[in-house]
């Protein structure tokens, strides 16, 4: 039981950071950011390559997410702003195009062999019956610390107040005398970073390859929209519902009701998972989970 | 850097192009991704045979050249790679690939095409009704399943959990252990394919645990084997012994930490002649073989270059008339080769070996 909760944590500090930085990107720009996934992937590349090249790994991280906000809000003025002009549909086909463009680099300057950080091999520890690993419950450990101060940022700061009346109403925020550009590139900047460094977490739990990403936008983009796409802490909230249907779908022994001992469901399934409480979701409620029925005028 | 290494080998063979007197054939690696470290070594037994047909006067009377592809473990890439040997460099013969999902569509295609194709990797036992010009000089896991069922079930073990990829090889050899395995008196309490290159595999291993084996058994091509190596020691399940499936193939890209103490079967990949080969391997990449491959891909160029000089032309039809012949008694570097009535190596013999101090010795 204590080692399914693990499952499911683990699974969820995968998609959460990811999805975090997507739904906090529709906030503000309105528009579903598909290559937010590839952001991830690019910054555990670059932190891969980094330390590879004999940079500690924290500071290699650290390099790695600042140089991935940055792209994030070059690609942001460069690229979406202007197609955001013509419709949020466009920008969003373009955001898919980048993150394919992003694939074939990491093919050309990576390879497609799987790749992850040289790190000393530690024993599995036991946290009430359940093995972790110390890389886990850093990486863990980080992500929880990443949405926390994310929160706070969003709550307790000027910033956060300036994002979320942006979010709620750009031309009465224009009006009140926020900058919202400024506040839009911030927005921008912090998802980045925080899909760059949920990649590194994933990759130091694990590993990575050129498909990674891809892999990770089914189930994010599920996260994101089961939490209601916009409200970046329902994002959270919407991973751990994912990892919560995958780690099921895969850990349920069927056997019993078939007269049989063990019989699972391939593991290849679970993604179907996330899928089918997308298609659910979207039907029953399609603004997400946490967000109240009534719109607000 | 050994991809690069690879690459440019690949670029190097495309760049000479072949005058028109050299006898050119095909070859198709895993020069990268999951099994890059296998078929890297399979490229320098083929550059071996190369070297040593060369050096004794070529084909024909010619210089041999082969022209190796890059499949990046991949069946799509493989078959491009195939479609580009037969209709740019109309090669007559192509050896390759590695992994048998990717062997048997290949094979297919060039059965078609009517040229003649060398397997020299791949053990699925589907690749037995390809047609009569597809050739094996790699014994097929009818055999190895059923050995590596009778050597588990020796070692005490009654209960055990099996894992292999989702392709033709691993559904063989999954069926053939497990039906040995029942034969005499076992239980297997799961078997799971796994989908090839993941990045992890715990949900797989997890649901393995939970049938509580004696030992699992597995088999895994090099990086993805690494992967579930990595995952079973962080879950804890390397505590139960594991045993390998072609060992060398497994643990080839593996933590040396991680593997330490597992058993398992592979291809003896070294017969009575094969002494003065494995001091010219030694000699030619500076380090000991880094898989059992090598060998049969030296074989199968040198019983392809005998066959041509046989057959006095570069026509399949002929090549497959005067490979049969060669394989009714091939002294091969890995052993005897004979083919029986599908051209396939009847006997394959095989051995016991478990990780001692992070390297494979005989069990």
């Amino acid at each position: 039981m204590v080692q399914f909760v693990v499952d499911v944590l683990m699974r969820a500090s995968d998609l959460v950071l990811i999805a975090v930085g997507m739904s906090a990107i529709y906030s503000l720009m309105k528009f579903p950011n598909i290559a937010v996934a590839q952001y991830a992937a690019s910054g555990a590349f670059i932190a891969l390559v980094l330390q590879k090249g004999g940079i500690p790994i924290v500071v290699a991280a650290i390099i790695a997410v600042l140089c991935v906000g940055i792209a994030a809000v070059a690609l942001n003025e460069l690229l979406f702003n202007r197609m955001l002009k013509i419709s949020s549909s466009t920008a969003m086909i373009g955001s898919l195009a980048v993150s394919m463009l992003a694939s074939a680099v990491f093919l050309l300057a990576i390879g497609p062999n799987p790749t992850r950080f040289s790190l000393p091999i530690t024993r599995p520890f036991r946290v009430l019956g359940a093995r972790m690993t110390e890389n886990q419950l850093t990486s863990l450990s980080i992500t929880t610390a990443a949405i926390l101060c994310f929160a706070l940022l969003l709550f307790r700061t000027d910033l956060g107040r300036c994002m979320r009346a942006t979010a709620t109403n750009r031309l009465l925020a224009e009006a009140t005398g926020i900058d919202t550009r400024r506040t839009r590139n911030a927005v921008v900047l912090i998802s980045g970073m925080l899909a760059a460094l949920g990649g590194i977490c994933l990759t130091l739990k694990g590993e990575i390859n050129i498909q990674t990403g891809l892999d990770l936008l089914l189930p994010v983009f599920s996260a994101a929209i089961l939490g209601g796409l916009g409200n970046p802490l329902g994002a959270a909230a919407g991973a751990i519902v994912i990892a919560l249907a995958e780690t099921l779908i895969t850990g349920i022994n069927f056997g019993p009701a078939f007269g049989r001992e063990l019989l699972f469901m391939p593991a290849a399934y679970a993604t179907a998972g996330s899928f089918v409480l997308l298609v659910v979701t979207l039907i029953w409620r399609p603004r997400g989970l946490f967000v109240s029925e009534v719109k607000r005028v | 850097m050994k991809k690069l290494l690879s690459f440019g080998v690949v670029l190097a063979t495309l760049a000479g192009p072949a005058t028109a007197q050299d006898i050119v054939i095909g070859a198709i690696l895993p020069l990268s991704g999951a099994s890059a470290t296998q078929g890297e070594d399979q490229r320098r037994g083929m550059e071996l045979a190369v070297d040593k047909i060369n050096a004794a006067g070529g084909v024909l009377g010619q210089p041999l050249k082969i022209v190796t592809e890059d499949s990046a473990g991949n069946a799509v890439t493989a078959l491009t790679a195939a479609k580009k040997l037969v209709t740019v460099d109309n090669v007559p013969v192509v050896l390759g690939e590695f992994s048998s999902g990717i062997t048997i569509p290949v094979a297919d295609y060039l059965l078609q095409q009517g040229r003649t194709h060398i397997n020299i990797g791949s053990s699925s036992i589907k690749i037995r009704d390809l047609g009569k010009g597809s050739f094996s000089v790699i014994g097929l896991d009818n055999v190895s399943g059923a050995f590596g069922a009778e050597d588990v079930f020796k070692s005490g073990a009654k209960k055990v959990a099996i894992i292999a990829p989702n392709n033709a090889y691993g559904q063989g050899i999954v069926d053939a252990f497990s039906t040995k395995f029942k034969e005499l008196g076992g239980t297997v309490t799961s078997s799971i394919l796994y989908t090839e290159g993941q990045t992890t595999y715990r949900p797989e291993l997890q649901q393995l645990e939970k049938g509580k084996p004696d030992v699992y058994v597995y088999s895994a091509y090099g990086k993805e084997s690494a992967t579930i190596n990595r995952e079973s020691f962080e879950l804890g399940l390397n505590e139960t012994p594991w045993y390998a499936l072609y060992l060398t193939m497994c643990t080839a890209d593996s933590e040396p930490q991680y593997v330490e103490g597992q058993i398992g079967m592979d291809l003896n990949y070294i017969g009575t002649g094969g002494a003065d080969y494995h001091k010219s391997y030694t000699a030619k990449f500076k380090s000991d073989f880094t898989s059992t491959y090598n060998g049969f891909a030296y074989d199968g160029v040198m019983m392809m270059a005998a066959a041509i000089d046989k057959a006095k032309s570069t026509e399949p039809a002929k090549i497959n008339v005067a490979l049969a012949e060669i394989g009714k008694n091939y002294q091969g570097v890995t052993g005897p080769i004979t083919f029986d009535d599908h051209n396939q190596r009847s006997a394959q013999p095989y051995l016991k070996l478990k990780i001692a101090a992070g390297k494979p010795v005989t069990n």
